[in-house]
């Protein structure tokens, strides 16, 4: 599948239409999503629909937006209008979206098709797809291993060549480490650059939205496309600006400090996923950048302290599926009975889980002792990366401690299923952003190395994800 | 493993949610073990660590309470996708067992 860099370029010289890359888009869906399962619903008649439209305007020599005619797909929770949102939940199962979620605008006033919703886990909770209502998603790798999740059918179609890129969501670690499973790009921006608004809420002070390609130089385009301060969402801010072409010529990475925790280099960690990171770490230092060992103290309580703030907020967050509004209504004989049975219907398990939790962490007795001390270690865990991020200019880590596992392995174990977001979800808790690129293969599946920067400061992210692609082959590997 | 601290049924209550038996069977021990597992928390001093979610210093977002009308199509769809409705208005299961209250 062309990157989307490409595809602009063969737009442009029209050496393709884009009712033909949305064509060859659908029928590769068409032929190889039948085993994978990534995507949920093409939009066929409305990609083609929009595709000759472009294509009518390119040939009458209009000027047209930068993304224009180049297909694009998102995880089923974020609202294209007129499409099922469905969350990969049952209990919104009918829901349409009766508005565009401040990403989808900004992608179709960029002139992209939205091809289709992918798959995910339900209500993006879970590290695996496996949890989704509408079955799981495979491995495009091998047909026998979870993609990663919860944006395991964004990652899954961007490997798989179906689509030139997608957008995930990214609550603790949802778009980096199915991306490094799965062998694509993966970006977790800095918390508040990029709009929630018309995202299906998971946990709102840790939810980002981001993209994932098959190269460092199509997120940068892309994050530059759906970024920037939205009235609808209040955190959303105004990143300063420097265009992708001006940040792809910064292809010399001498005097980049580069900081290596060591808490990131832990026993049980696969120690062939710990070789390719190393190695990525001597070829950066043999280019120039300067590598340090470094120290995040607060390492070891950071998943723990995830599993206190990302339930009680989830828990609070999905109180709004009631059966009143938008879900699905089960019957029942008094008003209280409506909304234990349309939850207790509509919630699938590890959402019941979830809210279980959350619910006893928020509850009284509880909230201080767990709620408000993992608050508290939070702020600790930024106060950690700060302080190492004063010293070095980025924090390289692995993205995830093992490659795809077999489908079904820890699906009935939520400690080790959590235990797979170990090294992503600092970077939520602490609202930087985070950077997984491909690096080689382990037991033939990829491996995922992750940079983490300053808040706002992805550009650096792109400086060293660029560079690294530049000498490096793996982002070319294709499965099929 | 520590001792029991959770009460299912009134968790379940809090939370409006009907679970079956099995269901919580299944949970209870679930979310022991994960309280168990997030207890190492208390080792960690944060007496004078402030206790906030925010991490990018935004504080206090305004903006004025306009009304902003949605548009016509938007207003009908959201009607559409309302599980009941009368006309133009949500429908809900009344709030009061005794209609006399």
């Amino acid at each position: 599948m062309f990157t989307i860099e490409e595809a602009k370029q063969k737009l442009a010289g029209k050496e393709i239409s884009s009712e033909e890359l949305v064509n060859d888009c659908i029928s590769k869906i068409e032929s190889g999503d039948g085993e994978i399962h990534a995507f949920l619903e093409v939009f066929k008649k409305d990609a083609i629909a929009a595709a000759r439209t472009i294509d009518k305007q390119r040939v009458a020599g209009e000027e047209l937006p930068e993304l224009a005619g180049i297909p694009v797909a998102l995880k089923d929770n974020m609202l294209v209008q007129g499409h099922v949102a469905s969350g990969g939940s049952q209990i919104l199962e009918h829901h349409v979206a009766s508005y565009d979620a401040t990403v989808t605008r900004k992608l179709k006033n960029a002139g992209a098709i939205i091809l289709g919703r992918l798959n995910m886990d339900d209500a993006a909770m879970g590290s695996s797809t496996e949890t989704s209502h509408y079955g799981q998603t495979r491995n495009p790798w091998n047909l026998s291993k979870v993609p990663g999740g919860s944006s395991g059918g964004p990652a899954a179609a961007v490997a798989a060549g179906f689509v030139p890129a997608s957008f995930g969501s990214d609550t603790g670690g949802s778009i980096r480490q199915p991306a490094a499973l799965c062998g694509v790009v993966g970006l977790k921006p800095t918390y508040g650059r990029v709009s929630r608004h018309g995202l299906i809420a998971l946990s709102s002070s840790l939810d980002v939205i981001g993209p994932m390609t098959q190269t460092v130089a199509d997120a940068a385009t892309l994050l530059r496309v759906v970024e920037g301060a939205d009235p609808k969402d209040s955190t959303s801010q105004n990143p300063s600006e420097t265009s992708v072409a001006e940040l792809l010529k910064l292809t010399d990475i001498r005097g980049l400090k580069i900081g290596i925790p060591k808490e990131y280099f832990i026993s049980g960690m696969d120690p062939e996923v710990e070789a390719r990171v190393r190695e990525v770490i001597t070829l950066l230092e043999s280019h120039g950048a300067s590598v340090e060992e470094i120290t995040l103290p607060h390492t070891p309580y950071a998943l723990e302290t995830y599993y206190i703030i990302q339930p009680a907020e989830a828990s609070s967050n999905l109180a709004r599926y009631d059966g009143m509004r938008y879900s699905m209504r089960a019957t029942g004989e008094r008003l209280e009975d409506v909304y234990l049975k349309t939850r207790g219907e509509g919630f699938g398990r590890e959402v019941k889980r979830r809210i279980m939790l959350g619910t006893f962490v928020l509850s009284a007795g509880y909230a201080d002792a767990y709620y408000k001390k993992a608050l508290a270690i939070r702020q600790l865990l930024r106060q950690d990366v700060d302080a190492a991020l004063s010293r070095v200019d980025v924090i390289l880590t692995p993205t995830s401690p093992s490659v795809a596992w077999p489908l079904g392995e820890k699906f009935n174990d939520p400690i080790a299923m959590y235990l797979a977001d170990i090294f992503t979800v600092t970077a939520n808790l602490t609202g930087h952003p985070a950077l997984s690129v491909p690096c080689g293969f382990a037991h033939d599946l990829p491996v995922g190395v992750q940079f983490i920067g300053r808040h706002f400061d992805e550009d650096t992210l792109f400086r060293v994800g660029h560079f690294y692609q530049s000498i490096t082959d793996w982002h070319k590997n294709s499965p099929l | 493993m520590t001792k029991k601290i959770i009460d299912i049924d009134h968790l379940a209550k809090l939370a409006r949610l009907e679970l079956t038996d099995e269901e919580k069977e299944t949970l209870a021990p679930q979310l022991e073990n994960i309280l168990a597992y997030v207890s190492k928390l208390q080792e960690v001093d944060t007496s004078h660590v402030p206790s906030t979610a925010s991490t990018t210093n935004l504080v206090n977002v305004w903006r004025e309470d306009d009304v902003i009308v949605c548009e016509a199509a938007e207003r009908e769809s959201a009607i559409r996708s309302f599980p009941d409705s009368v006309g133009t208005a949500l429908k809900v299961p009344g709030i009061f067992d005794d209609r006399t209250e």
